[in-house]
């Protein structure tokens, strides 16, 4: 890492010999009742990894829409080689050697991992039809480099999200950009895959290539980014070259105050045991996993992404019926068969993609945090709505949400204030086991800070959390126990004072390389 | 009270009044009391059945049987009138029962045999004709009951009947829809099927009684249309489903699932049936009624798209947004 910074400040100051190969200049942007981005000026150098960082709302997705061609900026000028251009579309942009991968995929699932790769631009044959040879071959060559193992006829949709992901990098570097621009890359990815596509981006960097890198994971921007870039509040406050890059001065430059420490655990595990899992077993690769939780206890879940762990929370929340196994709540064999029956016996389940299963899109805060205990506010079948709006204002307050939250459909919130809602849901069911699938994925430090004083206020209650978290940082910090998952079974328990990240590590490239032996085999 | 007349209503509602007051300045007989009473006759079999396709629409359903589901309820009545010689009140309930229960079956097999609700209530629409048809050899039975008529044409304190019924169906539907669990449910599962099943929703079970207020909504227009015309025919009803969705679309309901407010419902109802009446006045052949019809859904669903876009231009100005949205 050393190594790194070092290199960090060399490249420093040789951009400031070399002429920039895209630069913005003053970039405004407004929203209705936002200054989304407040004169915003960045240098990008081929050979270069730039790093571009901030809270939600801080403005990095403005920025990257302008470049992309998505939206038109209000003032400033965008300059490729120091001359002024204009970006009208994003087919415009990728023209002029831009390419995107947005944090939405841009994936079409029915289609081929070929197919996608050349949406758009498809190469043709003599009566103009689609040349399917020439164009697999060409995907093929563009994995091939990439060194990933994917079938160019495959389904994309049939693919898993992280290898899906890799189709959408694929299909930006298949268009030859100079540019490459993406945003929240790393969401969906385990460790392994991280690793897999941090050495194809030093291998881009190698070619020349510049890179435009978002992501909320800073430990692993602190490996890969050459400079960074933070906004807050749709403003520059550090420019490349004026912070160090790590992760502490990160922080500090992004939310403005010094946070000391990132990870404010408190150790509120008691002896009783809650939950009791014995053998749990369901057809969506669940095989026979066990564990306990104990009052106040956070168990994490470690293991990378496909070894089981969100399904074995599915499992346990009744989302995918149990095969096999039992369940006991205070020592009590409880039947699962649905959420309902879950919510019932006191569990809460916070999932994964939040906009996937968790937000409804078309309710204020309000019904998004009344959902899940709708009974608890109905009389005679009818809803009490002074007390859902007087519940929503508590939580509002207590959670810290943007107190638009109240008035606006939740789709118009940003990231971590959707996550607030959403736990909130859960606070309101009163909910004595929680299981946090990802909970700080796609949020700000603002908001993580949030999640894990709300675990701390949990488990000081006597609440038990089930936490999964591809983080391993966060993991190791805010759990009292880790069970590590391989194959839909927990292989071992141990406290997460006695583990360290290495142990993590080796447990998920054991998982890797059983994988790749998978596929060779 | 503000959480019923919320903002979904306004930009109908402005539509209507618009429309109306164009029609009410170029048409001299549009105002007469008379012509306003029918237009509350004409209106009201549509705008009760729209009742049932706009919650349909929330959870994101579609219900395409209800104008047959009309044909087969009307003759279903005439028969147990004229031939079974059933007293009125049962022959009603009888029939009312029907359509809860032919709605149940489009829920069914929509919720728990998971065909797509386009797919089994295209099967209604096609085959409940059928069903109508093998009554009475499959022709009309006329002159049924000497006190069905005044369930249509009678009136109270000088208003027509089908304006209570409006009213009544109407409040019922947007304090279901706005006020009960039942309601929020149904908003929640149209917004997100995914989220709803994992917050304890018996998305199933919620689905199901959507099409089954359907079914039953759909009766209640059943037995005034034959009301309204004394007989059952196996031809009534037609594209009856389409008038109703047409009017869900003009109130803001996406066909997407999760937004729609049964009032703007009511209003999208009006807008058509003033528009009808004032082609109607003028002696503008169906054709041409047509034709209009067809662009008013367009500029109404359009209207809906471009005004997001253009509250996002211009700001707070044009912008309904930030008025209180609660599950609409």
């Amino acid at each position: 890492m050393k190594a790194e910074l070092i290199r960090a400040k060399t490249m420093t100051s040789i951009s400031e010999i070399k002429e920039p190969l895209w630069e913005v200049i003053d970039l405004v942007k407004r929203y209705p009742g936002v200054l989304a981005n407040d004169h915003v000026s960045l240098k990008l150098f081929e050979g270069s990894i730039h790093g571009l960082l901030g809270e939600n709302g801080c403005g990095k997705s403005t920025l990257i829409k302008m470049l992309s061609g998505v939206q038109p900026p209000d003032a400033g000028r965008i300059r490729c080689r120091g001359e002024d251009v204009q970006l009208h579309s994003p087919t415009d942009a990728r023209a002029k050697g831009i390419a995107t991968v947005f944090q939405e995929f841009s994936i079409v699932p029915s289609l081929t991992v070929a197919e996608n790769i050349f949406l758009g631009r498809l190469p043709t044959g003599r009566f103009g039809g689609v040349d399917w040879t020439v164009m697999n071959r060409e995907a093929k060559s563009v994995l091939a480099e990439m060194e990933v193992d994917l079938d160019p006829e495959d389904i994309t949709g049939n693919l898993s999200v992280a290898e899906q992901q890799l189709v959408e990098i694929a299909k930006a570097l298949a268009s030859d950009a100079r540019m490459i621009i993406l945003d929240e890359p790393t969401a969906a990815l385990g460790l392994s895959e991280i690793d897999h596509l941090h050495k194809l981006l030093r291998r881009m960097r190698e070619k020349g290539c510049a890179i435009l890198y978002v992501s909320h994971r800073l430990d692993e921007v602190e490996r890969i980014v050459d400079e960074v870039t933070i906004l807050r509040g749709g403003q520059v406050v550090r420019a490349s070259g004026e912070t160090e890059i790590s992760v502490d001065n990160i922080v500090a430059a992004m939310i403005g105050e010094d946070v000391g420490e990132h990870y404010p655990k408190t150790d509120n595990s008691r002896e009783e045991i809650v939950l009791e899992a014995h053998g749990l077993t369901t057809a969506k690769g669940v095989s026979g996993a066990s564990f306990s939780v104990r009052a106040g206890e956070v168990l994490g879940l470690g293991g990378v992404l496909g070894s089981g762990r969100t399904e074995i929370a599915l499992g346990l929340f009744g989302a995918d019926p149990l095969l096999e196994g039992e369940v006991r709540i205070h020592g009590k064999p409880v039947k699962i068969k649905s959420p309902m029956d879950a919510i019932r016996a006191g569990m809460a389940l916070v999932s994964e993609n939040r906009k996937f299963d968790g937000l409804f899109p078309n309710f204020a805060a309000g019904g998004n945090i009344t959902t899940a205990g709708l009974s608890n506010i109905t009389r005679a079948g009818f809803l009490d709505l002074s007390t859902e709006d007087k519940v929503t204002a508590e939580y509002i307050q207590k959670l810290e949400i943007s107190p638009q939250a109240d008035s606006k459909t939740i789709n118009l919130l940003s990231g971590g204030n959707q996550q607030k809602v959403i736990l909130a849901r859960w606070l309101f069911c009163n909910a004595d086991i929680l299981i946090f699938d990802e909970p700080t994925q796609g949020i700000d430090v603002g908001a993580k800070l949030a999640v894990y004083r709300l675990i701390n206020e949990l488990t000081a209650q006597g609440k038990s959390i089930i936490l999964i978290s591809s983080d391993h940082d966060e993991l190791l910090a805010m759990s009292d126990r880790i069970a590590t998952v391989q194959h839909g079974t927990v292989t071992g328990i141990a406290k997460a004072s006695e583990l360290s990240h290495v142990d993590l590590v080796k447990a998920s490239s054991d998982e890797a390389t059983h994988k790749l032996q998978e596929s060779a085999a | 009270m503000k959480r019923i007349f919320d903002a979904q209503l306004l930009g109908p509602a402005i539509a209507l009044i618009v429309i109306a007051t164009l029609v009410a300045l170029t048409t001299d007989r549009f105002l007469n009391p008379g012509n306003l009473s029918n237009l509350s006759l004409q209106v009201s079999i549509v705008a009760l059945i729209a009742i049932g396709s706009t919650i349909v629409i929330i959870t994101a359903g579609i219900d395409l049987s209800a104008g047959s589901m009309v044909a087969l309820l009307t003759m279903l009545l005439a028969e147990m009138l004229k031939f079974m010689g059933l007293p009125l009140p049962l022959a009603i309930l009888l029939v009312l029962g029907c359509g809860l229960a032919l709605g149940l079956t489009n829920g069914v097999l929509t919720a728990y045999l998971r065909i797509p609700s386009f797919i089994t209530t295209l099967a209604g629409l096609i085959a409940f004709r059928g069903l109508a048809l093998l009554f009475n050899n499959g022709s009309p039975i006329f002159s049924l009951d000497p006190n069905l008529e005044p369930l249509f044409y009678g009136s109270l304190l000088g208003i027509p009947l089908p304006f209570y019924y409006l009213v009544f169906f109407y409040g019922l539907a947007a304090v279901v829809m706005n006020y009960s669990k039942l309601g929020r449910e149904i908003y929640a599962i149209g917004g997100n099927p995914s989220a709803a099943a994992l917050s304890g929703i018996n998305v199933r079970r919620v689905q199901t009684y959507a099409f089954a207020i359907a079914g039953f909504m759909t009766a209640i227009g059943a037995v005034l249309m034959a009301a309204r015309l004394n007989s059952g025919s196996p031809n009534y009803g037609q594209t009856l489903e389409l008038q109703a969705i047409a009017a869900a679309v003009v109130g803001g309901a996406s066909l997407a699932g999760g937004r729609g407010n049964v009032l703007a419902t009511l209003i999208g109802s009006l807008t058509i049936v003033v528009v009808q009446n004032a082609l109607n006045l003028n002696a503008v052949p169906t054709s041409v009624q047509n034709i209009v019809l067809g662009m008013i859904i367009l500029a109404a669903v359009g209207v809906d798209m471009w005004r997001n876009e253009l509250s996002s231009k211009i700001g707070a100005l044009f912008s309904f947004s930030s008025a209180k949205q609660r599950g609409a």
